[in-house]
């Protein structure tokens, strides 16, 4: 899965600081975790999802039923930088998101 | 009655009778003023120059669960790692909605409102932390909740303070709910 950063201009510059930057998904064992609440508009958390991400129409919707259908969807991973500043991010665009280790479900 | 949001080639448009405007500036008033430090800001430049502030390193979870919603914890199940986190980030959060939601109380000067992308976006976002906190207040908490306040749509269904703030709840809901739409719209004619 590629990450993109779309729309903060913070956004993607601090992995390389990390060293992780070439590794895969499989190497980044952190999630940011988006959680239902019954507030947030499906069509704003499909909005979020695409300008924030950078996610196609059908990505995002898919993530947003899992939200809204499961209670719980992790969105993206990362290096633990990473996912912190976007758990900050989707608090700005006021989702309901927490960041853990991957698969500690 | 308000205009619902449309997008256009020259950016979303949308408008909004007088007392509408009126309305929704007061309760952007009112999330700027739960969202601002209560304490002073740090004494200490280099401290405040990197956004680690007195009031920050002192920080705790808000009491106001409205405010707790629009700063919630970024770590579940760990208190001590999620109040870690919220001293070190809490501040530029509260100053990006804060932002976010000055520049759309400007916005709501003009009307008809005519958009950029970006100016959406922060409308976008300010009303959905009005439409957050006015759910604390109504004590939404489930989907059944909403649904129920669902038919106060006219203000011939109100008779009390809690069926006005539901009103006004719905109204919000269905504003932000045409802008997003609008928006959606408008990125796909730009792929």
């Amino acid at each position: 899965m590629a990450i993109m950063t779309v729309g903060f201009a913070t956004g993607t510059d601090t992995q390389e600081e990390t060293g992780t930057a070439e590794k895969t998904d499989l190497d980044q064992p952190w999630v940011v975790v988006v959680w239902n609440d019954p507030v947030n508009l499906m069509s704003y958390v499909s909005f979020v999802f695409q300008s924030y991400f950078g996610y196609s129409e059908a990505k995002a919707r898919t993530l947003m039923l899992e939200v809204h259908e499961q209670g719980r969807s992790a969105v993206v991973s990362g290096t633990r930088e990473k996912v912190e500043q976007d758990t900050v991010a989707l608090h700005s665009y006021g989702l309901w998101a927490t960041f853990e280790k991957a698969g500690s479900e | 009655m308000a205009k619902p949001f449309k997008s256009t080639r020259r950016g979303i448009t949308g408008a909004l009778e007088p007392g509408e405007a009126r309305l929704l500036g007061a309760l952007l008033d009112d999330v700027i003023s739960m969202l601002e430090p209560e304490s002073a800001p740090s004494e200490d430049p280099l401290a405040a120059l990197v956004g680690m502030s007195g009031a920050d390193a002192e920080a705790t979870a808000p009491e106001d669960s409205a405010v707790r919603r629009l700063l919630p914890d970024a770590v579940r199940g760990d208190d001590d790692e999620a109040l870690a986190f919220r001293r070190l980030t809490e501040r530029s959060l509260r100053e990006q909605k804060i932002g976010a939601l000055r520049s759309s109380a400007l916005l709501l000067e003009s009307s008809p409102m005519t958009l950029t992308g970006e100016q959406a976006r922060l409308l976008a976002q300010a009303l959905n932390d009005v439409r957050l906190v006015l759910a604390d207040r109504l004590s939404i908490e489930t989907e059944e909740d909403a649904e129920r306040l669902h038919d106060i749509a006219d203000s011939k269904d109100v008779d009390d303070v809690e069926s006005y703030l539901a009103l006004v709840y719905n109204f919000i809901t269905w504003l932000q709910e045409s802008l997003v739409q609008a928006m959606l719209k408008a990125a796909k004619l730009e792929r």
